[in-house]
Order: C-alpha cells, then structure tokens, then sequence
C-alpha cells in the first residue's frame, strides 16, 4: 500500500537530479570525489610502502654496520693483545718496532700504538715520542685497577678530528701493574662507513658507550662526539629487535627518523644507525605534490568540462522553452486568426457565434433581452468593383473603427465576412435601445469616407432581432436578423428593420428565388423575348428589344422585374446579361442568315453589368464569335445609370461605341439629367419613359411635359422612342409630336423568337396586313 | 754579516721545504708504463694492478705527490683510506720512511709502483711518470 507514493516520490527525486543544474554539479562531485579519494589512497600507499623500506634500510645499514665495527673493534682487540702479549713476554723495549717491522701492527694511517710504563710514561709508540704521561689519565688509573678493554672518550664538541683510545692494562712477570698498551683511532673512521647515497645527508651513523655518551657521530659530512643519550630507551628490547624502528625525534638535531641501536658483544659500546623521515620520504612527497597536481589539474577539466556540458545542457533546456514559448505564441496567433477577422481585427464568425451563444445563456439566466444588428452596406460591391479592393478594404476598415466606436465597450462588433458586419447589444432594457444604436450607426456610415483621394458616401442597411421573442438560439437569431436585413434593402436601403413574422415569410421567397437563380443559367430556365419597335409613320417593324424571361420549373415564368433585383445583388446579373447578350446577337444573326430583314437589336444593361471591368472584353468577344453586325445591336441603360459618375460612365460610352455598338438611354426624363450632361455622351436614341406616355391622354400640361422631352431628345439629334404606348390616342399622340420610333402592348406584346419570325416575315410578305394585324392584335392581349 | 749569513740559512731551509722538487712515478725496470689515471687509481684504492708504495704520511713529497696525481689533499685521501679500510675492502699504502726505501721496495718487487724526487732516480728504477 505504502509502496506507490514511496516509488513516486523516488522518481520525482530521481526526476529532479536528471535536470542539467542538478545532473552536471553532481556528476562533477562524485567525480572529483572519486579522483581525490583515490589520489589520496595513492599518496597513502606509496607513504606507507616508503616507511616500509625506509625501516627495512635502516635495519639492513644497521646490520652491516655491525659487521664493520665488530670487524674493527676485533682487530683493535687482537692488536692490544698481541702487544701485551709480546711485551709480558719478552719484558723489554722495542716490542712495537719489533711487531711492526714483521707488519703486524694495523695501518698508520688510522691507528697508532703506544706503550705507557707503570709510572704513565709514553715510553713506545708507532708515532713520534715527546715523552707525554698518562699517569693523570683516567683510563690509566682504571687499568691499573683493573684489566678489562677500556674505551676512551671523546671531548663534547669534537668534530670528528679526535681519537678514540683503546687500552689494556700490561702485566708484569708476577702480575703486577706493568703500564698499559693503547690504540688510538680516529674518531671519524668509525664512520667512514657513511654512505651518502642510503643515509642521504640527515641520517645518523654512530657509536655510543654503554655510558649513553656519543663516541662519535656522523649526518652527513660532519661529525660530532659527546652527546650523552639514555641508553636503555635507545637500544630495543630484544622482543621487538626485529620490528619495524619507530621514528623518533632526535634531541641534538631535532630531526624525525627511524632510529635504531644495537649492542656490540664483547665490548662497552653499541651502533646506532638512523634514516631521516623527511628525507627518505622526499621522493614520495614529490611524487604526491605530482599526484595532487594531476588530481587538481583533472579536477579543473572536470570542472570546466561539466560546466561546459551544463551551459549546453542549458542552452538546450533554454532553446527548447524558447521553442514552446515560440509554438505557444504560434497557438495563440492561430487562434487569434481562427477568432478574428484578419483585416478589421474584429471578432469573426465563429467567435461571434460562441459570443452570441454565451450571450444567451446569460440573458436566459438573469431574464434579460439581447439584440443582433446584422448590417450590410449597400453599395459596398460597386465600390469594390470600381474602386479596386484595396480601396474596399480601407472602407471596411474604417467602417469597423466607426462602428466600435459608436456602442459600448459591452457590445460586440463583429464581422462575418464581405460587408456583413454584426453588433451585438446584451443587457437590453427594451427595444429602443437597439434603435438608438442602429439610428447611431446609420449616421456614422452615412458619414462620408475618403478612399483613394476622393470623398465617398455609403449607406448601410441594418436588421435586427431580439432576444427573446425572435429566437430562443443562435441560429434563429442571426438568420432573423439577417432576414430582417434584407428587408431593410427592399425598403429602400439606409434604413434598419426589426424582424418580424411576416418579414420572414418575404424573406424566405427571396431566399428561394435567390438559391434557385443561382443554377438557372446551368439548367438553361431563362429565355430572350422579343417586343417590335415601329416606325411612327410607316408602322412597319424598325426595330426590336430583347427582353428576359425566367421560366421557373416550380414557379412559371418569373418577371424580371422580381428576378433582376437579387441578380443585381448577387452579381449573378454579369454572367445573366452576358447570356442575354449573346444569345440576343446569335438570334439577330441567325434570321439575318434565314434573309430576314436586318432589324436592330436593344439589349437592357444593368449598373453591375455597366460596371463590370470585363463589359469591353466581353462584348467584343460576342461580337466576334456570334458575326453580329455591331451597328445593329443597342445598349439601353437608364439614365439614373449614366449620371451617377460621368467620368466613368463616358469613359465606358465611348468604349462601347468604338467596338459600333449604338447606345440607348432607357427611362429618359426620370433622372433629371442636364442637358449639358447628355450631350457629353455618345448617345444614339433615348427612350421615353412610360411614365409620360400615361400621362398624356390627362391633362394638357402632361402633354406638355412629354412634348418638352421628345422635343429635348430631338435637339439633341438623337432617335427618340416612346415606350409603354398601350393607346391608340397615345399613339396619334406621339406621332402629332414627332416620335421616331413607338414601343408598347399597344402595338406588339413581348414574343418567343419564333412567333417574333413570323411577325418579321409575315411583314415581309404584307405590308398592310401587319399594320391592321398590330391594330387588331392589342385589345385582345 | 753574522745576521746575513744566519738570515740565508733560514731561507734556505724554508724554500727547501716550500719549494717542490719534481716527482715522477717509478716502477720495476722490467714493468711497464703507467698513465697518471692508472697511479691515481692504484694510490686511491680503486685498482690493485700494482703494489702501490707510499712515502711517511704528511710528509712533503706525500702531500705533493697525491696534490699532482690525484688532485686530492691529505685529509681527502686519509678519508678515502679510512673508508676502504673499515669497511674491509682493501688496506692503504705500505709507508716507507724515505724515497731510497721506496726505491729499493720498487727494484725488489716487479710489481710495485712508487714516486720519489726526480734527483733520486738511478738505474735501479725506471721513471714511468714524471709529475709537473
């Protein structure tokens, strides 16, 4: 039970000595603890094993020292005892010479032998005579007493120049004292022994009387005699006579050594032989100064290799926490862009959603009320379009600034993608809130921007839902408030909406009619109807507009008038009208083919195909590809069109018109356009809006109006037509006037292109027929 | 005059003694030469291929002949011998008290090496290093 945690909390330790500012110091401890311990069991080693020897050595000089004293001494012996034995024998002078000459007597260079007769005079030696005596000596009153070997002694002090005196008492024939024979030796040849290369220049080599006086001593090349030592504590006892010597230290000199002794049998004296320590250790102490100096020098690689290997373990460990703060600040970045809008900054979609989903759930907590402002602007893809993207992007960025900068720091604003943007307004008191923030907002975009140099204004427009009674969820809410946008637009656009049931219904036909005419291209649903344009004074057919139609499968066929507005919006209307186009010149070349009469084509034109970069390049294309004769095909556009930006509306005109293409102006009189401003454009006829033309059969100062306008269109040299002519007195009218061309149920309704070629031909054929034919036709349809 | 004559009497005795007379090496006329290395060797205990034969220790010719052959003093070579001595490896120099004797020894013995003052050679010895 109790084993888990304990295993657990060892690995945590063990964890923790694997990081580099534990793991690096203390490898580098247990290493250097390693090499230290050992060095120091080296050094001990060798300390002891020089002891060892050291002892060893003393104990081998002291040996062959003996042998060399004992040696000596014996001969000194035998000297003494051959002279007194000569001398009791032959009683006379001349013993030495005698025994010298037959070369019995030891070398003179170190030894001299003398005779002392009773009275203490020097009266024989090997050395000159000058008639000394002895008598006062002290050896010489021991000899006389006694007739035991007699070791002299030296003067304290004396460096080894001295003599050590030998003696024996000399008998004469009837025992009595006869004087005393003696051998003098130099003091330092009892130490001539010294080897310089075992003792070194410290150790002791010497002899001592069983008195405890020093005889002589020699360390190194001097020598000293007289030191008085305790003989019983320097000579071992024979127990441990042949134990290692202890090292003591030594009383003259101070020196440490290992100092042992040993008595000479059969005479008063004994060896001593020491080894000094720090001598003999001295190697061993360089060695271990050698050893301590690797031991330190390894002790600073390891130091310096383990804080190179720590610093890279670190550097490591640093590079890596950099690389996880990097991945993190990465993390962070990716979820920053997954939650906000890379251009405004502003919260995207999908934070949007949690928001308002978090926002719900607080408002269904604390029974609170909560608003979703979608907001589109209304003319955001013109800009776009003429302007470039880069200028629409400076406008949604401003448009973002603007709107954060008109609610509070508790609402949200986000943007969902395009010029959609979204405000979220919690903690509502009741619905006028909301209001206030849309009437606000509304009036910081309608505020003018300046893109690109030039001064622009926008309007927007804004749906709103509530929270609760618009939707109890996210999705509901968003798609209310979306629903409740679009309404906004169809009420004019510059304005907001609060959702409501019936919205939704209206919404949701659209939203059909939008998702649906998005494939009528591909399923082929739309068609080209053909509506005759005739002359007002021969009534033949001058002319035809081709108008479109929407063969819905589920709905029948759809007015342009319901479909033409969500194209617009969509921008489905480019690829539509470049459809119509086409398909209007194919048609026009196809009966021309056939040898029907060369008639013109007018095709309408909307602002978003106008506008469209690629109007040129398209319709050259179709031009080229279809052999349509560009003087036959006309461009209506409605005047409200060609007023809104003249530069560039006359800048496309006159594109249009190199390529052959004659223009229209549809609607003419609805856009109070000067006439200076008409003139400017390359316009070939103008089409007098129905409006007039309803008008006329009323008052008389409505026929005036409409005659101004016809007269406007004429002195502006251009074909004028009038359109939506449904009566024959609008027609007398109009032909009173001066009308080049009429168009209107009245003459000819909207046909298939197959009827329309029957019309053509059957004109073709008979001239008045057709003319009786358009007057009977029209009140039937 | 008395004082001149006693004054040239005490010069003369003094450079008789200060005054170093030429040695030389003599061996057994029927031995061969020695280098002055050799006589070095034999009179320091370091060699034994010739007897050698030494003058009274401390003597002038004693201390003049081991200066020039070995370049050693008196108490140098004493110590030497000493050495040899007790530890038994050899014994010094049979002293002779005078360079007749050391002649003689040397025209007795074939293979005896000495040194005498150049005046004292005759043909008893031959000359077999001269030491200058």
């Amino acid at each position: 039970m109790k084993a888990a945690p304990l295993r657990e909390a060892l690995q945590r330790r063990l964890g923790r000595i694997a990081e580099p500012q534990i793991l690096f110091p203390l490898i580098a401890v247990v290493l250097l603890a390693a090499m230290w311990i050992a060095t120091a069991g080296i050094i001990r080693l060798k300390h002891t094993e020089a002891e060892h020897d050291a002892a060893l050595l003393s104990r081998e000089l002291l040996g062959t020292y003996e042998a060399q004293v004992v040696r000596v001494l014996r001969e000194i012996d035998q000297t003494l005892n051959l002279v007194k034995f000569w001398h009791e024998r032959n009683a006379m002078r001349g013993t030495l010479s005698e025994l010298k000459d037959r070369g019995l007597l030891p070398p003179d260079l170190v030894f001299s032998v003398s005779i002392a007769d009773r009275d203490g005079t020097i009266v024989e030696s090997t050395r000159p005579l000058g008639g000394e005596s002895v008598a006062d000596q002290d050896y010489f009153r021991k000899q006389r007493d006694g007739g035991a070997i007699l070791v002299g002694k030296l003067p304290r002090g004396a460096t080894g120049d001295g003599k050590l005196l030998f003696s024996k008492r000399l008998n004469g024939p009837k025992g009595d004292f006869d004087g005393v024979v003696m051998v003098a030796v130099d003091a330092a040849f009892f130490v001539s022994g010294y080897d310089a290369a075992k003792l070194g220049e410290h150790g002791v080599l010497g002899i001592l009387g069983t008195d405890g006086i020093v005889r002589v001593r020699r360390s190194g090349e001097s020598m000293f005699s007289g030191d008085a030592l305790d003989y019983a504590s320097v000579l071992p006892t024979p127990d441990d006579a042949d134990a290692v010597p202890p090292v003591s230290r030594s009383s003259w000199d101070g020196e440490w050594r290992w100092s042992t002794a040993r008595e000479i049998y059969g005479f008063p004296l004994a060896i001593l032989v020491g080894l000094a320590q720090e001598e003999q250790l001295a190697a061993v102490r360089k060695d271990a100064v050698i050893y301590l100096s690797w031991a330190a020098a390894g002790s600073v690689g390891i130091i310096l290799l383990m804080a190179v290997l720590g610093r890279m373990s670190w550097q490591l460990a640093q590079s890596r926490l950099r690389e996880s703060e990097s991945k993190l600040e990465h993390a962070r970045r990716v979820e920053y862009l997954a939650y906000h809008d890379g251009l405004t900054g502003l919260p995207n979609r999908s934070m949007f959603s949690k928001l308002l989903a978090q926002r719900i759930s607080e408002a269904r907590r604390y029974d609170k009320q909560l608003a979703v402002a979608f907001l589109d602007l209304d003319r955001f893809k013109q800009i776009n379009d003429t302007l470039g993207h880069e200028a629409g992007d400076q406008l949604l960025v401003e448009v973002a600034a603007r709107l954060q900068g008109c609610v509070r720091d508790s609402d949200t604003v986000a943007r969902l993608g395009g010029d959609e943007f979204v405000v979220l307004l919690p903690e509502m008191e009741d619905g006028k809130q909301a209001i206030v923030v849309a009437q606000k907002i509304l009036a910081v975009i309608g505020k003018a921007f300046t893109l690109i140099g030039h001064e622009f204004r926008v309007t927007a427009s804004i749906g709103i839902s509530v929270y609760p009674q618009d939707g109890q969820d996210e999705q509901t809410l968003t798609k209310n408030a979306d629903i409740a946008m679009y309404q906004a637009k169809a009420e004019g656009k510059n304005n907001f909406q609060f959702y409501s049931e019936k919205l939704n219904a209206n919404s949701l036909e659209r939203l059909t009619l939008e998702s649906s005419l998005r494939h009528a291209l591909e399923r082929n649903e739309f068609r080209l109807y053909y509506q005759a344009k005739r002359d007002m004074r021969s009534g033949r057919i001058a002319g035809m507009e081709a108008l479109l139609r929407w063969e819905h499968p589920d709905l029948g066929t759809v007015a342009p008038m319901q479909f033409i507005p969500v194209a617009e919006d969509t921008g489905l209307i480019v690829p539509i009208g470049k459809w119509v186009l086409k398909t209007a010149c194919l048609q026009s070349a196809a009966w021309q083919k056939e040898g029907l009469p060369p008639l013109s084509v007018a095709v309408n034109m909307t602002a978003r195909q106008f506008l469209d970069e690629y109007l040129l390049q398209d319709l050259a294309a179709i031009l080229k590809d279809t052999g349509m004769n560009p003087n036959l095909l006309e461009i209506e556009l409605s005047e409200s069109l060609l007023i809104h930006d003249v530069e560039t509306t006359l800048r496309i005109l006159t594109g249009i018109k190199l390529l052959g293409v004659r223009i229209a102006v549809d609607d003419f009189g609805t856009g109070y356009s000067s006439l200076a401003t008409l003139q400017r454009f390359p316009l070939d006829t103008v089409k007098i809006d129905r409006s007039f033309i309803g008008e006329l059969v009323g008052p008389s100062e409505d026929a005036a109006l409409a005659d101004a306008v016809i007269a406007m269109g004429k002195s502006l040299s251009l074909t004028v037509i009038a359109q939506g002519v449904e009566t024959k007195e609008q027609a007398e009218f109009l032909r009173a006037h001066a009308c080049d061309e009429l168009q209107g149920f009245y003459f000819n309704r909207p046909l298939p292109a197959y009827q329309f070629a029957q019309l053509m031909r059957a004109q073709t054929a008979d001239i008045s027929y057709v003319g009786t034919r358009a007057g009977l036709l029209n009140p039937q349809l | 005059m008395k004082t001149t004559w006693l004054s040239a009497m005490i010069f003369a005795v003094l450079t008789a003694g200060v005054r170093a007379e030429d040695i030389v090496v003599i061996v057994n006329p029927a031995a061969k030469p020695v280098s002055k290395a050799q006589v070095a060797d034999i009179y320091l205990g370091r060699s034994a291929e010739l007897t050698p034969i030494d003058q009274t220790v401390g003597s002038s010719i004693y201390v003049q002949f081991y200066q020039k052959a070995t370049g050693r003093d008196a108490a140098q070579v004493k110590a030497i011998w000493s050495r040899i001595l007790f530890t038994g490896r050899g014994q010094p120099p049979k002293q002779l008290p005078d360079s007749a004797a050391v002649k003689k020894s040397v025209a007795a013995n074939p293979n005896a090496v000495g040194y005498i003052e150049k005046s004292a050679v005759d043909a008893t010895v031959k000359v077999a290093l001269p030491l200058d």
